[in-house]
């Protein structure tokens, strides 16, 4: 059962995931958002080899911004006119107030953990791929965005060599957060013009190997649609239908 | 639409892409910081940030799509390199890149100057705030705090992504790397550039 996310279809999971943060930016009671949420914690619980640690790490951020909506909402919230329920330091919060603002911050951390659903049981390899055969991606666009994803690396090596060949110069100096900001046009401009020579060598290689562009119907490495994403969808289908006629009923 | 297109100007975009996703990725990361402070406000100022890419591939490789390509390309190479935000962001980055490219298309990407480069960063800050009114509910708050929101978001596209977009690609030029593509052939005023 654990490797059912991971199995998907990287397209489908792509759009199921997207449709259902589509269908969520409707809804503005907090139940819908904390149903769905929930769900989608219990679904990486059962369904995928999550690591945990690195879940919580990467979820603290939202969860710190989502305190940022509740507080946000809460202060320039739209004016109403529900009942004040309690005042603090001469601000009144209302019933629909206080909702509105615990349905945004649900909102961020079901946004949230969706996301980094997709992210963490996605390969991005094959995300690529996927998007090309399924959701019919130029392969001339695809094949260089899996081009560049290659130089990834070499891009950091260079970033990190740059920034130690100006400090070992003296060009830069880093004593305020606010130097580091104003040097980033240094680092950033050695940093472009080394990836317009790259992408001029690799896109001389790929056209020597006779790399065209020209759409294909056959895969080296085939992504196929399977009976597990048609699964999966009527499992999301039932949780988003779930979540929204929850959310409608309980807040009444 | 990339019929027209070389390879070589497609690799360059998608590096360009790479780059970007990085510079994107830690600015989300500085805001992520700010915002839990300040709220979604926190992210306004530097909003003009994350338009940057559309406006410098524009400015170098000028044709149809130069703007809207690369920016969702960046967003996928974020997605690529893990980032949480996901799926979330492809979408965003489709949006911010047609803001850019709709100010292009009004000009039937003919001129290409300081003015419309400011146009291509409001563009694209009006798309990225009703896509984000729609999907973070702004709708909720007061409308005298999303004027300001908005105000800040259109002010950071111009300057930080239309001046700024600018001055790197215009700096960029100047070392030279840049032969062989349309800014060095308009510079040097060749027709068809």
């Amino acid at each position: 059962m654990q490797h059912l996310l991971h199995d998907m279809n990287p397209s489908v999971k792509f759009v199921l995931v997207t449709g259902s943060m589509l269908t969520l930016a409707f809804f503005f009671n907090p139940w819908t958002p904390a149903i769905f949420w929930l769900a989608i914690v219990f679904m990486q619980i059962f369904l995928s080899r999550m690591d945990w640690k690195l879940w919580c790490l990467m979820m603290l951020p939202f969860t710190l911004g989502s305190f940022g909506y509740l507080w946000t909402t809460l202060v320039f919230g739209a004016h109403d006119n529900s009942e004040v329920i309690w005042t603090v330091a001469g601000i009144s919060v209302t019933e629909e107030q206080w909702q509105h603002a615990l349905s945004l911050s649900f909102r961020v951390m079901a946004l949230s953990t969706l996301s980094l659903m997709f992210a963490m049981t996605t390969d991005p390899v094959k995300f690529v791929m996927s998007l090309m055969q399924q959701l019919k991606l130029s392969p001339k666009l695809a094949y260089s965005v899996m081009v560049s994803y290659r130089f990834l690396p070499v891009l950091i090596d260079e970033f990190i060599q740059i920034q130690q060949a100006q400090r070992l110069r003296g060009v830069i100096v880093e004593k305020h957060w606010w130097q580091r900001l104003s040097n980033m046009r240094r680092l950033l401009l050695p940093m472009l013009a080394g990836a317009v020579r790259k992408a001029e060598r690799a896109a001389f290689a790929m056209e020597a190997r006779g790399f065209t562009g020209a759409p294909r119907t056959e895969f080296f490495h085939p992504v196929t649609v399977t009976r597990t994403d048609i699964l999966m969808a009527v499992l999301f289908f039932m949780v988003l239908v779930g979540s929204c006629a929850g959310g409608i009923l309980l807040s009444r | 639409m990339l019929k027209s297109w070389k390879l070589k100007e497609i690799v360059l975009m998608s590096l360009f892409g790479v780059v970007f996703g990085i510079v994107y990725l830690l600015a989300i990361h500085l805001g992520n910081i700010w915002a839990a402070a300040i709220g979604p406000i926190a992210y306004e100022w530097m909003f003009g940030i994350w338009f940057i890419v559309s406006i410098i591939s524009m400015h170098i490789i000028r044709k149809p799509g130069a703007a809207v390509l690369p920016e969702t390309l960046a967003a996928i190479i974020e997605v690529m390199l893990g980032n949480a935000a996901g799926p979330r962001l492809i979408l965003s980055g489709v949006i911010q890149g047609l803001g850019a490219e709709a100010a292009f298309a009004l000009t039937g990407y003919k001129r290409f100057n300081l003015a419309i480069f400011m146009l291509a960063g409001a563009g694209s800050a009006v798309f990225s705030f009703v896509y984000g009114y729609f999907m973070s509910g702004y709708a909720a708050l007061d409308p005298s705090f999303v004027a300001l929101m908005f105000t800040l978001r259109v002010l950071s596209g111009m300057i930080i992504a239309g001046i700024g977009g600018k001055y790197l690609a215009d700096s960029l030029l100047a070392t030279g790397s840049l032969r062989g593509y349309a800014i060095a052939r308009a510079k040097n005023g060749d027709v068809g550039a």
